[in-house]
């Protein structure tokens, strides 16, 4: 299986201290992906500017003359490369590093059992993506290893898999941290890369089924922000008698500015401002105005609130 | 940059305590203060000042010659009888201190305070003949003096060892349940009980000193009571006229009998406690007070049943925490130097009892409030202890102190892992009988975090602080210095010499087991030359150092007829804390993996790059760096071989006694603040560490190898102890470090920023219970707010950082300690 990154002690990503898992490839392309190393299923590799020492080892160990190191740092030959990751081994200082590794089932549930001691009644491990339904057949195996251990499981997903890859892991899994990003489909296609048909179809399904349910919703600027959006959201989740333990309005962060650059991919939102925290509020509101008050709907994330008190 | 960040101040405080904590923080420009007071006999051989309790803080070296000098010069000389003379050296210093406390150190009550006690920093005379102190020279000064030896030790690279004062936790409750009256009842029983021969030995010599000293707190209290009664005469309201006679009547009272009020308790307390730091010339590092909340509570329900308020036993726990913090005065006229950190009057919290059940009680939380009302102060210092039984109710107070203060205003200790080790000690040091299953929870923290038992244990805690790096220089040179080393005070370079074994030369060395072999040869031979310098210190405390006051407070001297340091106590164990472990760890893990796994380099070039501190070999750094595997990951090969060292250090320590006081060696980490000046000292590491930067501390990770995150460094530090098994000795815990050792993790303030995160917090130290290590310092930092402070030290005055445990005001430490915990601040690669 391919595993982009383990992230120990996340406090993100469901309830309690949890070990997060995020896999290779994904379905959708939303245009904001905070995690644009995460989308495509083959292993990648970046190089880190401030990393580098400019020793040149990489460009020397490269059978294919494929690495070039001029003014601006290394540069590979996206044509000639043919990512066997020698670079990436001989690389002193990991300026060079592969982003993804292949990984065993049992490997996985060895490094995942470490924190166990940790995660007590609340936590647990939180397979997220790109897509973990992607790798739905290797990711049962790591439930079974790990549901002897008595863990608590989580899956983070965008929803647009096939429903038989849900029905493969539910009876392992606590809880889903389900994504629903535009309640438009035309939109959703336009944002995303597709529609969200299946996405819709497949919470209504797992709504019938007796599992902890958190709904999870970007909150990006001018395109999942509009008021209309959340409320057409509500309106469905309450239309469909969808029961949710949570919904979080995730807001929009700019962090991952960086790792475009470093995959060479413009990012539309590389100058976008963050959401103003009244904005989040009054979407929260709006959510509430639909489904009741209810404590259960929030917001999350940095806001804007910094820089209007300066 | 606007300032967002508040910094914690004090809250909800009484006028009396705000006003005392107010006054305190006057320093310089207060009226009173508890300066040293020096007191000679007035013999032309006299001395005040004893270098050997401040050999394990070398950058004092330099000035040794002034504090001597300097102390005699303003000494008060007291005539003593001629019939003084005809007395042991035992009790001529109990009688000249008690002279000298009671009846030339002004007594004096500071205005609003409840409780008497007021100065008690003393440097008195060690009232020894011409002959003695001839000897004593010899010891201490003489070519194969401890001086010498010990600043040879310092700069070749070893560490620091020396008979250190404090770091013990008295008989405090014995004190305040019974009084000094059956102390000296008991002496005399047992003086009594003596033949006449005997009563001609050392022995009997020692039982008279003792008793001596034992009627030292009643004099002082009757003077103290009398001076009550003055000032009640002249108070300017009824109101302290009352408080002023209340305390006259609790000091006709304590500490010569037990108490029957919690503010007799807390005044019982505080004179006890103030005369171990007059006794031993020594202003407070380490003299612990074990488990408050414990042996005060009955005190406490008691008074409060007889009407007093929880506001009222804030206000005189308010008092106690101002006497503590007056033991900084000391060299209050010099300024802050040498006094930037916690001095570690320690008292722990909570905790289980024999049975695993958990001791919080309604004093705990009262203390609890105390600390966070009166934080950031430094003393006394808190160390609540954890277990798996711990409440929830605790738990949730502690993370919220956390999250609101900068970074935990205490300690915290880990039951389990920690009597794990106490019940190792039990069985290495052979004292089964003394340490068992009923009585090791009763254990408790000195200084900072060191476990030791109660009232009857020195364990020497910070006396011997072996620098483990050493023994990779050795090996990588057959037993020699790899680089020389200097005598900063002269400026004179030491030459290379044979210290260690001939362990074999680098072509000998030709696989990873030879190498990790000489290696441990190397380390074995620090253990034993840590073990014979210490004997140079030991050997002249134990016959000129007597403190016959601190003995009566440490069971075991009257039964021995011997003083607490001739090796009196029940207990006697010298700690040998090791520094830069994981810096060792690491450098032996990326030797492994350059030259014998990956075969990229010879150890010859790996020496040469650390002979030349890496300059030119920036790639074999580099991998060093970032290829090598390091401990702190939660890794297996690394957290094996970590915990292989440990284990090897660990026996080590055990094979040796004090030759002059038969104390037990045993192992510890605490590293204090040494793994940083070690870094000027030793050369390059193979870990890719260049000299001039700073060491591992203590426990912890090599700075910056936590690449996994805050479990998977706790993960590491519980395995590298021994982890657990079904072999280990309490519960399935395996502790090899009795002693404990110190673990400081800086966690992101976004951590703690709402209540959802606290509980997730509070889950990471319930994790922590099960796999981390024996003590834990919780540092919240921002960068942004220590940048800030560096450019305006001003604005920052009573900033509060935590570094292995000890506490200091951040602008106090210098720069380069300063950069080293902004760097801290967040678990990024280096």
């Amino acid at each position: 299986m391919r595993v982009l990154q383990i992230q120990r002690m996340s406090t993100e990503d469901g309830p309690g201290l949890r070990t997060t898992v995020f896999f290779k490839g994904c379905p959708l392309r939303c245009q904001w992906c905070h995690n644009p190393e995460s989308l495509s299923g083959q292993i990648q590799k970046e190089w880190i500017d401030v990393r580098c020492i400019r020793c040149g080892t990489c460009v020397s160990v490269c059978q294919r003359h494929a690495l070039t190191m001029g003014e601006e740092g290394i540069r590979w030959d996206k044509e000639t490369c043919n990512f066997c990751l020698a670079c990436v081994k001989a690389c002193p200082t990991d300026a060079m590093s592969a982003m993804g590794k292949d990984i065993t089932p049992k490997e996985l549930a060895d490094e995942l059992v470490k924190d166990k001691a940790y995660f007590g009644s609340e936590g647990g491990i939180t397979f997220s993506g790109g897509e973990v339904m992607l790798q739905h057949r290797e990711v049962l195996e790591v439930c079974k290893l790990l549901r002897k251990e008595g863990i608590s499981l989580a899956l983070d997903t965008s929803g647009d898999v096939n429903y038989e890859a849900f029905e493969v892991l539910l009876p392992y899994v606590d809880l889903i941290l389900y994504d629903l990003k535009l309640i438009d489909s035309a939109a959703h296609q336009r944002w995303c890369g597709s529609e969200n048909k299946i996405i819709l179809e497949n919470l209504i399904r797992l709504a019938n089924e007796k599992i902890r349910l958190w709904i999870r919703t970007p909150i990006i600027p001018d395109s999942t922000d509009g008021e209309e959006n959340i409320r057409g959201i509500a309106t469905f989740l309450r239309d469909h008698l969808i029961r949710f333990e949570r919904w979080e309005l995730c807001a929009f962060n700019n962090l991952c500015k960086d790792k475009y650059q470093r995959l060479g991919l413009e990012w539309r939102y590389r100058d976008t401002p963050l959401e103003t925290s009244s904005h989040m509020g009054k979407l929260t509101e709006t959510a509430q105005s639909v489904l009741g008050k209810n404590e259960s709907i929030s917001w999350t994330g940095m806001t804007r609130i910094e820089e209007e008190q300066r | 940059m606007e300032q967002t960040v508040k910094m914690k101040e004090p809250k909800n405080l009484s006028p009396r305590v705000q006003w005392l904590r107010d006054y305190y923080f006057q320093g310089i420009h207060r009226a009173w203060n508890n300066q040293y007071n020096c007191f000679s006999d007035g013999k032309p051989w006299d001395y005040l000042f004893d270098e050997i309790t401040y050999y394990i803080v070398p950058e004092t070296i330099a000035f040794y010659q002034t504090y001597a000098s300097s102390s005699l010069q303003t000494a008060i000389p007291i005539e003593m009888p001629p019939a003084f003379w005809k007395l042991s050296i035992k009790e001529r210093r109990a009688t000249f201190l008690k002279e000298a406390i009671v009846n030339h150190v002004p007594q004096e009550i500071i205005p609003n305070d409840l409780l008497c006690g007021a100065r008690f920093n003393m440097l008195t005379s060690h009232c020894l003949s011409r002959k003695q102190a001839k000897d004593r020279n010899r010891l201490v000064l003489g070519p194969n003096g401890s001086r010498r030896r010990e600043v040879e030790y310092y700069y070749y690279g070893f560490g620091n060892d020396g008979a250190t004062s404090g770091h013990l936790i008295p008989d405090y409750a014995k004190i305040l349940r019974d009084g000094f009256e059956s102390v000296y009842a008991d002496l005399q029983s047992r003086y009594e009980k003596l033949s006449p021969k005997d009563r001609r030995t050392a022995k009997g010599a020692q039982l008279r000193a003792m008793m001596i000293a034992a009627t030292m707190p009643r004099e002082l209290a009757q003077k103290y009571a009398q001076k009550c009664r003055e000032e009640a005469q002249k108070a300017p309201t009824e109101a302290r006229r009352a408080e002023l006679e209340t305390m006259a009547a609790d000091l006709q009272i304590v500490p010569w009998k037990g108490a029957e009020t919690f503010r007799q308790a807390i005044q019982s307390l505080w004179l006890t406690h103030m005369l171990v730091m007059a006794d031993e010339n020594y202003p407070g590092p380490g003299v612990s007070f074990g488990r408050l909340d414990q042996y005060l509570l009955s005190y406490y329900q008691k008074s409060l049943a007889e009407g007093m308020t929880v506001a009222q036993a804030k206000d005189i726990l308010g008092c106690l925490w101002f006497h503590c913090n007056t033991a900084y005065d000391a060299q209050i006229k010099v300024g802050n130097n040498g006094i930037t950190a916690g001095f570690g009057q320690l008292f722990n919290l909570s905790g289980c009892d024999a049975d695993g059940n958990d001791l919080t009680n309604e004093l705990t939380y009262v203390l609890l409030d105390v600390i966070d009302e009166m934080s950031p102060i430094l003393e006394p210092k808190p160390n609540v202890r954890l277990h798996r039984k711990s409440p929830e109710k605790l738990l949730d107070r502690v993370v919220e102190m956390v999250a609101s203060s900068q970074g935990a205003p205490f300690l915290l200790n880990f039951d389990e892992r920690s009597i794990a080790g106490m019940l190792r000690e039990a069985k290495m040091g052979g004292v089964e009988d003394r340490i068992h299953s009923a009585n090791v929870a009763d254990y408790a923290s000195v200084g900072c975090l060191e476990n030791t038992m109660v009232g009857n244990d020195r364990s020497g805690t910070v006396d011997n602080n072996l620098y483990l790096y050493k023994a990779v220089e050795l090996a990588l040179n057959n037993g020699k210095d790899l680089t020389p080393k200097k005598n900063d005070l002269t400026g004179v370079v030491l030459p290379i010499r044979q210290h260690g074994p001939k362990t074999g030369t680098l072509a000998d060395l030709d696989t990873f087991a030879k190498f990790y072999e000489a290696v441990k040869r190397q380390t074995a031979f620090l253990v034993r030359h840590s073990v014979e310098i210490y004997e140079l210190s030991e050997r002249v405390r134990a016959k000129y150092g007597n403190t016959p006051y601190l003995s009566t407070l440490v069971k075991g001297c009257a039964e021995k007829g011997l003083d607490i340091t001739e090796g009196g106590a029940e207990l006697g164990f010298v700690t040998i804390e090791a520094v830069t472990f994981a810096t060792t760890v690491d450098s032996i893990l990326a030797v492994k993996y350059l030259v014998y796994d990956q075969k990229e380099y010879t150890l010859s070039e790996v020496r040469d790059a650390l002979i030349d501190n890496w300059e030119g070999h920036e790639i074999m750094r580099a991998k060093a760096k970032n290829k090598a595997p390091k401990y702190g990951r939660d890794e297996e090969e690394a957290d094996r071989i970590a915990e292989d060292y440990m284990a090897f250090f660990a026996r080590e320590t055990w094979k040796y006694r004090t030759r002059s006081t038969h104390r037990q060696f045993r192992p510890g980490m605490l590293s204090w603040n040494y793994w940083a000046s070690a870094g000027f000292i030793l050369p390059a590491s193979p870990d890719g560490r260049k000299q001039g930067q700073f060491f591992s501390n203590a426990i912890c990770p090599s700075n910056g190898a936590d690449t996994q995150g805050p479990t998977a460094n706790a993960n590491s530090v519980g395995k590298a102890l021994g982890g657990k098994a079904e072999t280990g000795d309490f519960q399935g815990y395996l502790n090899h470090l009795p002693n404990g050792a110190s673990h400081t993790i800086t966690f992101n303030s976004s951590l703690l920023r709402n209540p959802d995160h606290l509980s997730k917090f509070k889950a990471f130290l319930k994790g922590y219970v099960h796999n981390g290590g024996t003590a834990l310092q919780i540092n919240v930092l921002d960068p942004e707010m220590l940048k800030d402070a560096q450019a305006h030290p001003e604005e920052y005055k009573h900033l509060l950082v935590r570094v292995t445990g000890y506490n200091a005001y951040f602008v106090t430490v210098g720069r380069e300690l300063q950069n080293e915990i902004i760097a801290r601040e967040s678990h990024q690669k280096y």
